[in-house]
């Protein structure tokens, strides 16, 4: 038998939560020194299966051993001391503090009572220089980027300890070139002997690092199978229990009257411009992509457009009527759907229940609110439409929507922003932390919206979805559109030139000065 | 992307909600229970037997019923208070002004009562009353517009104006509104420093021929009003405005995540701004009850501390109004209770005074481990139900 050489082995796991079974009868095993990815569509039960073997749920029924010994954890504090740590989605992480001290909080060194503050920014260094992590141990956490965020949680684990890591979607929240760093590094901890549990969406991504792959399919492990031994479009079968077709269906669509334009707008956030004399335009039945390095003014630039960030100059012009600075109500009223990139901040109110949720924004419409009443029924009604127009797993409307998995919420706020046929649809990273079935159902849905006459602008750090469902392709750098591009004429390679500043300033077919 | 083989039965799932819903409301009981054995340690240490001492409690104030009647009546105001301090933290403000807010309420009411003289009661009483809310609302203007409008945070705000509040009603009552046809009997004593009395067109009246119907017969005394059932309705009207009404929505959702609310196109500034002025409209009735139920007039000595008790009447209703409802009778009881042992038991007024404390503490802590475990073992129940075919 194999058990001996498993670090960790997850024996007959099952968990339930109301109404649903998140895992069930999940068995699966990780062998030391390998990267083992876990892959599942949305609502899976991948993060339910990591809280379980950090201690953080318990399991209704089934065992875990850790070098085959059974191991119970009863909280994650008790996992970490056995030597396994996670890294989650969404950072812990003290704004205020310095790397060195975040890495530390908890397992403080510590000196006749007192915190050790030099010996923990000399064993944090350390620990960068050994697992050849780049990040300053003295640097604040608020000041530093999302991709060293990450590594300050993975130091955390390494810091206590840990030979068994696991990350839940650590690349969801990156840009590509971090991605790569992320990979060099689970490279290197496994070169020094440590052990690495990842979830990704991105199949290419799992394909690349791993060595290992268990796939989960509504809470049942479909197989676990080698890397080498099998292509992303049989993972992709596996996963989703159908053949999965990677091409989206787009028709020729002549574009017809502009529907969003902006024209020299320029914004600025304490002092700073984030916007610089930034101009596009959106054409009816057109999708427009912003590509770009996160960071280049993306955020700012859906947030003016949406009213939630004062311009200072420029106007924006919805169907030739001037929209500049007015209220995100009424922009919304003109025909507005907007997908925020951070869904937990911006997108969802958390304690409160699926159906408030999926009626938010549209809750005074005459659909839903009669004479001052909120007509519960409707309400109800378009929701569960809504759920299963997007397959939004869930056990209950009357849930709060933090029950719901990450992508699951995402597939909510989706289903919510494509009710009743939107004018313009603004979707800012609509496809992040959702499964492949998932992603391809919003691009195509964003296909289909454009197809009906809709302008669709779309922001996302993702090259590869920005040149598979736009017509025309706007590089952002610095807050300023750099270039534009038709869809034949794009190429990953001039784009990426354009994304890193390292070509600036040309408007093609606007060659005349 | 198959929705195929899924039922969403709309009658399945409300059940399950329900289910929630009683075990939740369960864990206020145990909180209550684990409140009192806490307390029986205090009682032993100052040499009470904690048995003796509960059961004086219980039976001194469910032995009578104007004893009942009165618990009643000590919980009208706090029902109101609750309820005032319960809309701000459901938008996610706290307004510890209800103290101020409620005096300048009772202040408004008052001079509505007495300066406007012939109006029949059915208009004069809620003229009245709305003057309350006036004052309240009035007095909770202040912090929310200037939290609003300059970011000033609200607790500073109102803390500060609560003792505004009691200084200028001081100087209102002693230096502009002082009754002075009061009549001294004899050189005995002083006048009250209070203002001229209500129209008894204004007065609120008592319960008594109402219950009489259902053959409940209270003593005169017993001061127990109609403003009780006026509570009781507006504690109804608040569940409403709050869960069925798309401000109630905004409301709440302003209340867990402002930016969303924003990016859904509300305008949290706005919500602020009606919901405080709506939690001070409440918080100037807090008074009513005592004002145009007891006494008929204000003076120096109007009771004090019903904001504050709001705070804790809110924390253990968990801002819920029924829950409120319940949580403002529980203190009414203690209150009633807390003189029963005093007079009977000899426990002394501080040892009192530091119990009810104790056992509005142990109830908020208390409810929040119940509440998680309740949730922990619903969970497993659940799962029990949902086991393999
Ligand atoms: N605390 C909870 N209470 C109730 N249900 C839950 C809870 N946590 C998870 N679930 C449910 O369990 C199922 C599995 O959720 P889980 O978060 O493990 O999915 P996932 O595979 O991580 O999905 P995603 O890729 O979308 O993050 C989902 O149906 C989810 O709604
Ligand atoms: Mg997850």
């Amino acid at each position: 038998m194999g058990v001996s050489e498993a670090v960790l082995r997850v024996d007959g796991v099952t968990k339930r939560f109301p109404g649903v079974v998140a895992n069930d009868d999940v068995s699966f095993d990780v062998r030391p020194g390998e990267i083992h990815a876990v892959v599942g569509e949305n609502g899976a039960g991948k993060s339910t299966l990591m809280k379980i073997i950090t201690g953080l749920y318990p399991p209704d029924k089934g065992e875990i051993f850790l070098r085959g010994l059974p191991a119970a954890f009863r909280s994650p504090r008790q996992a970490i001391a056995a030597g396994i740590g996670m890294v989650h989605q969404h950072f812990m992480l003290v704004q205020n503090f310095t790397v060195a001290e975040n890495v530390i909080l908890g397992a403080e060194p510590a000196r006749r009572g007192l915190i050790d503050l030099r010996e923990a920014a000399r064993q944090v260094a350390e620990l960068c220089r050994r697992f050849g992590l780049k990040v300053d141990p003295l640097a604040r956490v608020e000041d530093i980027s999302v991709g060293e965020q990450q590594r300050v949680e993975i130091l955390k684990v390494l810091y206590r300890g840990a030979d068994l890591i696991i990350l839940d979607e650590p690349t969801a929240v990156l840009v590509p070139q971090e991605v790569s760093e992320l990979f060099e590094h689970l490279l290197t901890l496994k070169e020094q002997g440590k052990t690495v549990v990842f979830i990704s969406h991105k199949l290419d991504e799992v394909l690349r690092v791993s060595d290992r792959i268990t796939v989960l399919r509504r809470g049942r492990v479909v197989g676990t199978v080698r890397t080498g031994g099998v292509t992303r479009q049989r993972l992709a079968e596996m996963m989703v229990g159908r053949p999965v077709l990677f091409d989206l269906r787009r028709s020729a669509n002549p574009p017809g009257d502009p529907v969003l334009a902006l024209e020299g707008v320029t914004a600025s956030l304490g002092g700073r411009e984030v916007l610089r004399d930034l101009s596009l335009v959106v054409r009816s039945g057109e999708v427009y992509g912003v590509a770009g390095v996160e960071g280049n003014g993306q955020t700012e630039l859906a947030e003016a457009i949406m009213g939630l960030r004062p311009v200072d100059s420029g106007e924006i012009r919805l169907r030739g009527e001037n929209i500049t600075n007015l209220p995100t109500g009424e922009v919304r009223q003109r025909g507005v759907a907007y997908i925020p990139e951070d869904r937990h901040r911006r997108g969802l109110a958390l304690p409160m229940t699926v159906w408030e949720n999926a009626i938010l924004g549209t809750h005074r419409s005459s659909e839903f609110a009669s004479r001052g009443r909120l007509d519960l029924r409707r309400a109800f009604r378009a929701t569960e439409e809504s759920v299963l127009r997007f397959d939004v797993r869930l056990t209950s409307i009357l849930a709060p929507v933090q029950t719901l998995s990450g992508g699951n919420q995402q597939k909510l706020i989706l289903a919510r922003e494509f009710r009743g046929q939107p004018a313009f649809i603004l979707a800012a990273q609509p496809t992040r932390g959702l499964d492949i079935g998932a992603t391809e159902f919003v691009r195509q849905q964003l296909l289909s919206a454009r197809d009906s006459g809709a302008a669709v602008l779309l922001i996302s750090a993702d090259l590869e979805e920005i040149l598979s469902v736009s017509d025309r392709i706007g590089v952002i750098y610095n807050g300023h559109i750099q270039a534009e591009f038709s869809q034949d004429e794009a190429d990953p390679r001039t784009l990426g030139a354009y994304m890193t500043g390292a070509r600036t300033r040309e408007r093609k077919g606007a060659a005349g000065r | 992307m198959t929705p195929g083989g899924k039922s969403l039965k709309l009658a399945r799932r409300l059940k399950g909600a329900t289910k929630y819903a009683i075990l939740d409301a369960v864990s206020p009981i145990v909180a209550v229970l684990f409140a009192m054995a806490v307390a029986s340690i205090a009682l032993v240490i100052i040499g009470k037997n904690p048995f003796q001492v509960y059961a004086t409690m219980v039976s001194f104030s469910f032995g009578r019923a104007d004893s009942v009647a009165s618990i009643f009546f000590k919980a009208t105001p706090l029902i109101f208070s609750g309820l005032a301090v319960a809309v701000g933290f459901r938008v996610g403000l706290f307004n510890i002004g209800v103290e101020g807010q409620y005096l300048m309420g009772a202040f408004l009411a008052s001079w509505a009562g007495f300066a406007i003289k012939g109006l029949p009661g059915y208009v004069h009483l809620p003229l009245v009353i709305l003057a309350g809310a006036l004052g309240g609302a009035l007095w909770a203007f202040v912090p929310i517009w200037l939290k609003v409008k300059r970011g000033v945070h609200e607790v500073i705000t109102t803390i500060m104006l609560n003792h505004t509040a009691f200084l200028l009603l001081h100087y209102l009552i002693f230096d502009v509104f002082m009754d002075k046809s009061q009549v001294v009997v004899g050189g005995a004593g002083s006048p009250r420093v209070r203002m001229p009395p209500i129209e008894l067109s204004a007065r609120v009246p008592n319960l008594h021929d109402a219950l009489a119907v259902f053959g409940i017969n209270l003593p005169a005394h017993a001061a127990v009003n109609w403003l009780l059932i006026g509570g009781i309705a507006l504690a109804v009207g608040v569940w409403y405005l709050l869960w069925r009404t798309p401000f109630g929505l905004e409301l709440r959702t302003v209340g867990h995540n402002p930016r969303a609310a924003e990016t859904a196109g509300i305008r949290p500034q706005v919500v602020y701004f009606k919901a405080f002025l709506l939690s001070g409209a409440v918080a100037g009735l807090v008074g009513l009850s005592d004002l145009l139920g007891y006494f008929g007039y204000l003076d120096i000595d109007f009771p004090r501390g019903y904001g504050f008790a709001g705070i804790a009447v809110a924390l253990v209703g968990r801002n819920s109004p029924f829950g409120i409802i319940l949580a403002a009778l529980l203190f009414g009881f203690l209150s009633r209770g807390g003189l029963g042992i005093q007079v009977l038991e000899r426990v002394p007024m501080e040892t009192y005074v530091i119990l009810q404390g104790l056992i509005i503490l142990s109830i908020v802590v208390a409810s929040e481990v119940v509440r998680r475990y309740v949730r922990a073992q619903q969970k497993k129940e659940e799962a029990a139900a949902h086991a393999e075919p």
